[in-house]
C-alpha cells in the first residue's frame, strides 16, 4: 500500500513519498512488469523479488481481451473466419484452417486437393513469417537489434509473397467452407522459389550473428529448463514442447488438410532450455521451406482444377463462373452468408507457429453458432509464467519471455 | 485408432460410472455423473491420459443446466495421442459446483478460472479461483451465459440532438 | 598581426582545453559518436540510418536537431523526487565528467597545458573519471522510482567490477615508464613504440574496462530497456535527458583520450616542430583528438554486434577475466620497464 500519496518534495527524513512499496515479506518486494513498459508486450507480470531472484510470477492477462467467444455466437457462420483470424494476425490462415475444418465436419463436406494444397501453402507462408516475427522481439529483449531489423526486414520477403497470392499483407480470411476463396496467380511459383532460395542464405547469417554468439549463448543456455514430465503434464505446446523431447506436432499426430501427403521432419532437441527452443524455430522454418516447395510444384503440375467443390460451383451463376474463369476469384452466393449446418458438435484442431489451436464448435441447426470455444496455444503456455519462471534472476524473465514466443493478444482472444 | 474402438476403450476403463456415450465429429465424448467426475478423471489419467487441451462450459437455459467438458489427450502414450477424450458433466444451472480436476490434471489449472469468471461455475478445491482475463466486476456478471445480451450502443449514444 | 592575436587568444591554453576542447568539443564528438552509431548500425541491419535531414552529410543534420529539440523541450519535474539531487545531479555529473581534461597535456610544450604542471596528471585524471558513477547512483535515488532504484542498485554492483580493471590497465602505462607525467608517457612512446603494441594485454583490459565503465553494448545493464524502463533515468525529460544520455558519450571520450595518450602515443610520431601555436599546439591536439575519436567509433560499433550480457555473468567476467588480464598487464609492464625497452 502507498505510504502517502500526494508526496511533497523531499523533507521528511528517509520516507520516500510516492514510491508504491508492498512489504509482503521481510525481504521480498514486488514490481510490475505492467502493460505500459518497453520489455512486457500488452500483458503484466506480477513479480516478486528477493534481491535479483524472483520468488514467484504471476501472469496477469487479459488486457487485451476482446471477447470472440461470445461475439462468435451472434455472427452468422461465415462471419467469425474474419473475427477469429485478429487473434494472431500474423499467423492469420493456421488460425481459420481448423475453424473452417471443424465446419466441414458438420456439414460433411470436404475441399477439392487443389484448395487443400493452397491452404497449406499459405499456412507454411505464415509459419515462417511468425517464427520471424517471434525471432525479431526475442532479439529486441536480449538488447540485440540486429537480429530485430533483419528478422522484421526478412519477413517483409514472405508478407509480401502472401500478397501476391491472397490480395492482403495479414488479414488473409483465405479459407472458406468448401474452399479457398481464390487461385494462385501465374507468375507465383517462380516468386516462391526465389523466396526460399533467399531465405535458406538468410539462415546461415542468423546463425553466425545470434545463435552462435557468444553473449546470446551465455543468456540462454540452460535458462528456463522444462524437463519432459514437467512438460507433459503443465499442457504446454508448440516448440516449446518439441525443444523438451516430447515429438508431439498435430500435422504428424492427426494430420490435416493434405499433411499426410507431404514429406517434411519434426525437430526434437532434448535438452528444454530457452537455446533449444530457439534451435527448434531455427529448424521448422527449414522444413516448412521444404513444404512451401513441394506445394508449388504440385500446384504447378495440377493446373485448372477448381478450388471450391463442384456442386458449390454448379449453383453458381453465369457472370460468378466467368469471373472465377478470368481471374480466379470466387465471388459467394449471398445465400452462403446465412447458411444452416446441421446440429452436431466438432473438434478440429491444427498446429500454428506457436502450437497446437483447439476448436469446440456446436450447432443447433441455426445461422449462427451455438457455441465457439477456442483454446490458443499461448493461453496453454501462460503456465510456463508460473511454474518455470520462479527461481531465475530478474534479467532471465525477458529471455524466457521471448523464448516461449508468448504472444498476448492470441491468449487472451 | 477407430473412433469405435475409442468408444470401447473408454466403455471399459470408466465402467460403472458412465451416464452416456457418443462418437462426436473428431472425439468421443462420455458424460459422468457429478459425484463420480473426480474418480472417473483419476482412471482417465492412469490409462494414459496426461493433459487437459480444452475445459470448456456450455450454457443450455432451456433445459437449465451447464455442461462441463474437459477434452483431454496424451503426450507421452504414442497410440493415444491421436485421440481426444471429452469428459462431461452435468451441473444445475442455478447452482453449478463442482471439484477441480487440478489435482490431477495441472494443465487444467488456467482454463478453470476461466470457466469460474465466463459461466459462474465454482470448483472447490482449486487452489487459486480468481478471475483471469476480466476484471472482478464484470466477472460477477457471467458474461458468456446465453442470458447475459451484448446491448449495442448507437454511435449519437449520449449526444444532444439539435433537429428531433 | 590581427590573425597573431586571434590565435593567441583561441589557442589560450585554459579557455582552448576546457571550453573549446571540453565543452564543444565534447559535444561535437558525442554527436559525432551518436551519429555513426546510428549510421553504422543501420547498414550493418541493411537499412539507411538518418539521412533525409541532410543527405549529403548523410542525416547528421538528424543529431543537431535532436539536440535542439532536447533543449526547448519541456522538462518535467515530477512532485515526489528529491527535488535538489534531481536536478543538479546531471549537470555535476556532467561538469566532473569532462574535468579529467583538465590534466590530459596535448603537447609536449609546456606553454600551452591548463595547469602548471603535468607531474601528477595521470594519477589525477585517473581519479577524476571514478566520480561520475557514483552520481549516477545518486540520481536514481533521488528519483524516487522503483525501476531507478533497481538501476542505480546494478549500476554500483557494476562499479565494483570494473574499477578496479580500470586502474590497473591505465596504471600500467605509469608502469612502464616508471612515471605519472602523461608528457613523459608519450615522449617514451615516440616514435612508434606504442603501448598497445607492446603490451596488448592493458590495453585489452583497459577497453574492457571502458566498455563497462560507460555502458556500451554489450554491457549495457543498467539502463537495460526491457527489465527496467530506463534505468536511473527513468523521471527524466528535455534537457536534463539529454545530459545524462549524452554523458555517457562525454565519458567515453574522455576515457578514449586518456587512452589513446597512455597506449595509442598521443601525438607519436609528430614531434613539435616550433613554439608556435599552429605547429606546437594545434596540430598535436589535433591528432590526439582524432584517435580518440576512432576509439569512440569502435566502442559504439559494438552496438550493432552483440546483444547485452546478464548481470551476474558481466560480473563473472569482470572478475575472472578482466582483473587477471589487468593484473598480468601491470606485471608485463614492469618487466618492460625492467628491461629497459621503453
Amino acid at each position: 500500500m502507498r505510504e502517502s500519496h500526494t508526496g511533497t518534495s523531499s523533507g521528511e527524513g528517509w520516507k520516500l513519498p510516492g514510491m508504491m512499496v508492498r512489504r509482503v515479506e521481510r525481504e521480498v518486494y514486488e514490481i510490475f512488469i505492467g502493460p505500459q513498459h518497453p520489455g512486457s508486450g500488452h500483458m503484466r507480470i506480477i513479480v516478486r523479488l528477493d534481491g535479483d531472484v524472483i520468488v514467484e510470477a504471476d501472469p496477469d492477462i487479459g488486457y487485451v481481451h476482446r471477447t470472440m467467444e461470445k461475439l462468435s455466437e451472434v455472427r452468422e457462420w461465415l462471419k467469425p473466419i474474419p473475427l477469429l483470424e485478429r487473434m494472431t494476425i500474423i499467423d492469420a490462415c493456421n488460425i481459420t484452417v481448423p475453424y473452417v475444418n471443424a465446419l466441414e465436419k458438420l456439414m460433411d463436406k470436404s475441399p477439392p486437393p487443389r484448395a487443400s494444397y493452397l491452404r497449406v501453402l499459405l499456412c507454411e507462408i505464415n509459419r515462417v513469417a511468425s517464427h520471424l516475427y517471434g525471432f525479431g522481439i526475442f532479439g529486441v529483449f536480449l538488447g540485440h537489434s540486429t537480429m530485430y531489423m533483419w528478422a522484421f526486414g526478412d519477413r517483409e520477403v514472405f508478407v509480401e509473397l502472401a500478397e501476391v497470392l491472397t490480395g492482403a499483407r495479414l488479414t488473409h480470411t483465405y479459407p472458406i467452407p468448401g474452399g479457398v476463396r481464390r487461385d494462385m496467380p501465374q507468375d507465383f511459383p517462380e516468386m516462391a522459389r526465389r523466396a526460399v532460395r533467399y531465405m535458406r542464405r538468410r539462415l546461415e547469417e542468423y546463425r553466425k550473428i545470434f545463435l552462435d554468439n557468444p553473449v546470446i549463448v551465455r543468456r540462454l543456455e540452460g535458462v528456463g529448463v522444462i524437463p519432459r514430465n514437467l512438460a507433459a503434464e503443465l499442457g504446454i505446446v508448440g516448440p516449446n514442447v518439441r525443444a523438451s523431447g516430447i515429438k508431439y506436432d498435430v500435422r504428424l499426430v492427426e494430420p490435416y488438410e493434405v499433411y499426410d501427403e507431404l514429406d517434411f521432419e519434426v525437430p526434437v532437441f532434448e535438452e528444454g532450455d530457452a537455446l533449444a527452443r530457439t534451435w527448434v524455430r531455427v529448424e521448422e522454418i527449414k522444413q516448412s521451406l521444404n513444404i512451401i516447395e513441394q506445394a508449388v510444384d504440385w500446384l504447378e503440375r495440377h493446373k485448372g482444377e477448381p478450388v471450391i467443390p463442384k456442386e458449390d460451383f454448379d449453383k453458381l451463376p453465369k457472370l460468378h463462373k466467368e469471373v472465377y474463369e478470368k481471374t480466379g476469384r470466387v465471388k459467394l452466393l449471398p445465400a452462403h452468408a446465412s447458411m444452416k449446418i446441421p446440429a452436431g458438435k466438432a473438434i478440429a484442431r491444427g498446429e500454428m507457429g506457436r502450437g497446437e489451436i483447439v476448436y469446440y464448435v456446436e450447432s443447433d441447426g441455426g445461422t449462427t453458432p451455438y457455441r465457439v470455444r477456442v483454446v490458443t496455444p499461448s493461453a496453454r503456455n501462460a503456465v510456463i509464467f508460473k511454474y518455470i519462471v520462479p527461481g531465475h534472476r530478474l534479467m532471465d524473465l525477458p529471455a524466457i519471455y521471448g523464448s516461449i514466443d508468448y504472444f498476448p493478444p492470441e491468449s487472451d482472444r | 485408432m477407430k473412433a469405435e474402438d475409442v468408444k470401447t476403450l473408454v466403455e471399459r476403463i470408466l465402467e460403472g460410472m458412465i451416464r452416456g456415450v457418443e462418437i462426436r465429429k473428431g472425439y468421443v465424448e462420455v458424460v459422468v455423473d457429478l459425484e463420480n467426475v473426480v474418480e472417473a478423471a483419476r482412471r482417465l489419467k492412469e490409462a494414459g491420459f496426461d493433459h487437459v487441451k480444452s475445459v470448456t462450459a456450455v450454457d443450455y437455459p432451456k433445459e437449465s443446466k451447464i455442461r462441463v467438458t474437459y477434452h483431454v489427450s496424451s503426450y507421452l502414450n504414442e497410440e493415444l495421442a491421436r485421440v481426444i477424450v471429452g469428459l462431461s458433466v452435468d451441473l444445475p444451472r442455478d447452482n453449478p459446483v463442482m471439484e477441480s480436476l487440478t489435482g490431477i490434471w495441472r494443465s487444467a489449472e488456467f482454463q478453470e478460472r476461466e470457466v469460474y469468471e465466463f459461466f459462474g461455475v465454482t470448483f472447490r478445491g482449486h487452489p487459486d479461483l480468481r478471475p483471469l482475463l476480466l476484471i472482478p466486476e464484470l466477472a460477477e456478471k457471467r458474461v458468456l451465459r446465453k442470458d447475459f445480451v451484448v446491448r449495442e450502443e448507437s454511435i449519437y449514444e449520449g449526444v444532444p440532438h439539435r433537429y428531433e | 598581426m590581427v590573425l597573431e592575436t586571434i590565435l593567441y587568444i583561441v589557442a589560450y591554453p585554459p579557455l582552448w582545453q576546457l571550453l573549446i576542447l571540453g565543452f564543444l568539443g565534447s559535444l561535437v564528438v558525442a554527436m559525432v559518436a551518436i551519429w555513426f552509431e546510428r549510421k553504422a548500425a543501420a547498414r550493418v541491419q541493411r537499412r539507411i540510418g538518418p539521412y533525409w535531414a541532410s543527405p549529403r552529410l548523410g542525416g547528421f543534420i538528424n543529431i543537431v536537431a535532436d539536440m535542439v529539440r532536447y533543449v526547448m523541450q519541456q522538462v518535467i519535474i515530477p512532485n515526489t523526487v528529491d527535488r535538489a539531487a534531481f536536478i543538479l545531479a546531471p549537470i555535476v555529473a556532467l561538469v566532473v565528467s569532462i574535468l579529467p581534461l583538465a590534466f590530459t597535456p596535448l603537447t609536449p610544450i609546456s606553454l600551452y597545458w591548463p595547469v602548471a604542471s603535468m607531474e601528477f596528471s595521470l594519477l589525477i585524471a585517473l581519479a577524476i573519471t571514478t566520480i561520475p558513477p557514483l552520481l549516477v547512483v545518486a540520481l536514481g535515488w533521488a528519483a524516487n522510482n522503483k525501476f531507478a532504484v533497481i538501476g542505480s542498485m546494478r549500476e554500483s554492483y557494476v562499479i565494483t567490477a570494473y574499477e578496479l580493471v580500470a586502474v590497473l590497465a591505465i596504471l600500467s602505462g605509469a608502469a612502464a615508464t616508471l612515471s605519472f607525467n602523461l608528457v613523459d608517457i608519450v615522449e617514451a612512446q615516440q616514435p612508434l613504440k606504442w603501448l598497445a603494441i607492446l603490451n596488448p594485454l592493458a590495453f585489452l583490459a583497459a577497453f574492457l574496462a571502458v566498455l563497462m565503465s560507460t555502458s556500451a553494448f554489450p554491457f549495457e545493464i543498467p539502463e537495460s530497456e526491457h527489465e527496467v524502463v530506463a534505468g536511473p533515468f527513468t523521471e527524466y525529460s528535455g534537457v536534463l535527458y539529454a545530459l545524462n544520455m549524452g554523458g555517457a558519450y562525454i565519458r567515453r571520450f574522455v576515457y578514449a583520450v586518456l587512452l589513446s595518450l597512455v597506449f595509442l602515443g598521443g601525438w607519436a610520431p609528430y614531434t613539435p616542430v616550433s613554439e608556435g601555436p599552429i605547429a606546437g599546439f594545434i596540430v598535436p591536439s589535433l591528432i590526439v583528438v582524432a584517435k580518440a575519436t576512432l576509439l569512440v567509433l569502435a566502442m559504439s560499433f559494438l552496438r550493432a554486434v552483440y546483444g547485452r550480457y546478464r548481470l551476474d555473468q558481466a560480473l563473472e567476467a569482470a572478475w575472472r577475466l578482466a582483473i587477471p588480464l589487468a593484473l598480468l598487464g601491470f606485471g608485463w609492464s614492469l618487466a618492460l620497464a625492467y628491461a629497459n625497452v621503453i
